[in-house]
């Protein structure tokens, strides 16, 4: 009996144990192959076909990250094969769309085009080398030059190559309920002092300013990102990774974290225990005036109330109006992969997509904003953010810079938690810079 | 010469294609996530071997030092909660109660559901309904999600211990009703009743479940994931964070494979150590009760 016990509970604590290796393991893939990048690009010479349309046959895949907007791929992909009988596109939006991604670059299968994010997925798959160079591509000057920079400084060292296309982006600030501004009598405000006499006109009239929903802990990040643009000096995060600057002894951050406790000062009491859902239903119901968070928030609220009348506006972080930017990064990236055998098709398809009828079907579809010059979103919803955006007037969210290990929205989080247990202002700010320091350094090293 | 037995094939049959399974989906990534945690891979890319350097850098982050603080207080607390109450529960049922049959099935109910399942029930009734009740009673302790103050592990303690008491309740169950009735009319006749016959006849008759219970809990708590991820995906801050959440969030997400990998190793050494030692202890303690 004892014999028989023994062996049984020590069978299933290893079976139980082990699993979460196997988790690790199951990931593991022949990276040896995705070496294999020094293919030439036997295409290239057909690239001034791109006028004789009718010429190009072939099939591609086009392979998106975000599973959102594989309706609109299909219907502007229809459209392009309707002018190019020969040409088929098939599209491919999985969920886990990172997992599969890595699998196939370590597979040497790759998509023939990849819309991805300009953020860290696109990082891993220039850096392996993946990557076909468009910057000689016509098509490139028809995009904001801020767009095309904020992909520039992702690329490995920095590389000013054009290895993907921005297509759409997003925006970050705040979104605002035009009614209950109305109904205080407040007006957009452009700097910090005049946003500090909004949040206390609505305040007096009995309007709470802010829905914060830091049980979600990624909603943390907004604000922190809105602000570290404005304050910070702009190669603070090319400083920080060399070791030369630190979050604790930059006096921006200091005032960063000053003015985020300013913000949760005016949130409602229970922030720390409101989901991401709850606070978008609160506000959606004119609960609140503000929330600090993005364009994707915008239709979560119209499933709660179609009629809610939000706007959005930069975060005004600073006095200086120059220095109050529209928080955007790229949202959709169009790359293709240097092993694709249509690499024509593929350009001829990237630039299809960027003509302005079909990148404005694109956004109008998405809620999303156009990295294609002349391109405007016309959607009212987010009227306030337009003429900035179109503009160029945007910083890019400054955690696309950070290590991936670095876990900003934990930190901020216990920077929040720390707020609630009545800690002393000066000593949590300093604490949480430490922290930041401490995490930073520990994840930059790998 | 002794003659040797035949043992029939049929045997085998039955336990070999299950081996060579379990060996392919089972030891070979454990074997490569060891391998793994020797070498700097991203989950992607290329590699080196780098030695010991991510075992020495565990002892000096920050971040596993807390994890492992924090799954060990959970772990210590929901096995001793689950056995108490667990042992409470089986002896009661076991007794000729009034729809015994019934209320086993109540019990049984939590360990059906999947555990994120009933840990984003609970987030739901933390987070709107008992905000809401404290609201209307104007009881102040209940108007913040719990889940997101400082007291968040008792939430995720509470969630733990209710999914996983079903469990024990079955093992202990299964123990009581091991226990000759002899044995108890014996007990009676020599006056051991209630608490005393309990203590004195039942709890040594049992002990082989007791090990089973301790054993398996304290494996399982130390491992804690899914309640974790659906009810506060680690927050707030890190006040939550178990070593199995550490090791998903950080080697998956962060960029810390083979780093996280040797977490997982040393976190399974660590959990092996510690059924061995119980094992040890609880053993000396079984045949000290029963001879």
């Amino acid at each position: 009996m004892k014999v028989i016990k023994k062996a049984i509970v020590l069978c299933l604590s290893f079976t139980l144990v082990c699993s979460t290796l196997t988790g690790c393991g199951s990931k593991n893939n022949n990276n040896k192959k995705s070496n294999t990048t020094e293919k030439t690009t036997s295409a290239e010479g057909n690239s001034s076909s791109t006028e004789e349309e009718s010429s190009l046959s072939g099939k591609i895949e086009l392979f998106s990250t975000k599973t959102e907007n594989s309706m609109i791929l299909q219907t502007l992909a229809d459209k392009y094969t309707e002018k190019n009988p020969n040409v088929t596109i098939t599209i491919n939006a999985p969920a886990e769309a990172k997992t599969v991604l890595t699998t196939r670059m370590t597979k040497g299968d790759m998509p023939d085009i990849i819309a991805m994010g300009g953020d860290t997925t696109y990082t891993e798959v220039q850096s392996a080398g993946m990557l076909e160079d468009l910057s000689n591509e016509g098509f490139v000057s028809n995009i904001q030059e801020s767009y095309m920079s904020m992909v520039y400084d992702v690329n490995k060292d920095k590389e000013q190559v054009a290895y993907g296309i921005p297509y759409a982006t997003n925006a970050s600030g705040i979104l605002y309920n035009e009614d209950l501004f109305a109904k205080a009598g407040v007006e957009v405000p452009t700097t910090w002092d005049e946003f500090v006499q909004v949040i206390e006109k609505l305040k007096a009239a009995g309007i709470q300013p802010f829905e914060l929903t830091f049980a979600d802990a990624w909603t943390c990040l907004p604000t922190w990102n809105s602000l570290a643009p404005d304050l910070a000096a702009e190669n603070f995060n090319d400083e920080r990774k060399a070791g030369n600057v630190s979050f604790g002894a930059t006096a921006e951050f200091t005032e960063l974290l000053q003015k985020y406790i300013q913000i949760m000062n005016y949130a409602q009491t229970d922030f720390m225990g409101t989901t991401y859902d709850d606070g978008n239903k609160a506000f959606a119901n004119g609960e609140a005036a503000m929330m600090i968070n993005g364009n994707w928030a915008i239709s979560e609220f119209k499933k709660t109330n179609p009629d809610i009348k939000v706007n959005m506006f930069a975060f005004p972080g600073t006095n200086d109006t120059n220095k109050n930017y529209v928080t955007s990064g790229v949202d959709v990236l169009f790359t293709i992969s240097n092993q694709s055998k249509h690499i024509d098709i593929a350009k001829d398809f990237i630039a299809f997509m960027i003509e302005q009828e079909n990148a404005s079907q694109y956004i109008e579809d998405q809620f999303a904003f156009s990295a294609v010059k002349g391109v405007e979103q016309s959607n009212i919803t987010v009227a306030g953010v337009k003429a900035d955006i179109a503009s160029g007037k945007v910083a890019n969210f400054p955690d696309h810079y950070y290590p991936s290990g670095f876990d900003l929205s934990a930190i901020l989080s216990e920077f929040a938690l720390n707020y609630m247990n009545g800690m002393a202002d000066d000593e949590n700010i300093t604490a949480t810079l430490k922290n930041c320091d401490e995490q930073y350094d520990a994840t930059n090293v790998d | 010469m002794k003659k040797k037995k035949r043992i029939s094939l049929t045997f085998y049959a039955m336990v070999i294609p299950m081996a060579i399974l379990f060996f392919i989906f089972h030891t070979i990534p454990f074997l490569q996530g060891v391998f793994y945690s020797f070498t700097d891979w991203k989950g992607y890319g290329t590699w080196n071997l780098v030695g010991l350097r991510n075992y020495t850098h565990i002892f000096s982050d920050k971040n596993i030092y807390s994890s492992y603080l924090f799954t060990f207080k959970l772990a210590i607390c929901a096995t001793i909660l689950v056995n108490v109450i667990g042992l409470l529960i089986a002896s009661g049922l076991n007794a000729k109660i009034k729809c015994r049959n019934v209320l086993k099935a109540i019990y049984f109910i939590p360990y059906m559901l999947g555990t994120l399942i009933i840990s984003f029930v609970f987030k739901f009734v933390f987070s709107n309904i008992l905000p809401m009740v404290g609201e209307q009673l104007g009881i102040e302790a209940l108007r913040l999600n719990i889940l997101g103050t400082n007291q968040a592990w008792i939430g995720v303690l509470f969630v733990t211990v209710w999914q996983s008491l079903a469990f024990n309740v079955l093992i202990y169950l299964a123990g009581l009703q091991t226990v000759d009735q002899d044995i108890y009319e014996a007990a009676n006749l020599d006056g051991a009743v209630g608490f005393k016959r309990f203590m004195k006849i039942t709890f040594p008759l049992i002990a082989p479940f007791f090990t089973i219970n301790m054993v398996l809990s304290a494996r399982g708590y130390l491992m804690a994931f899914d309640q974790v991820m659906a009810m506060t995906d680690g927050g707030p801050g890190t006040l939550t964070t178990t070593i199995s959440v550490l090791i998903y969030k950080k080697g998956f997400s962060g960029g810390q494979f083979a780093y996280q990998s040797a977490n997982a190793v040393m976190m399974f050494v660590v959990i092996v150590v510690i059924s061995i030692i119980q094992l040890k202890v609880l053993d000396k303690r079984e045949e000290t009760i029963n001879g």
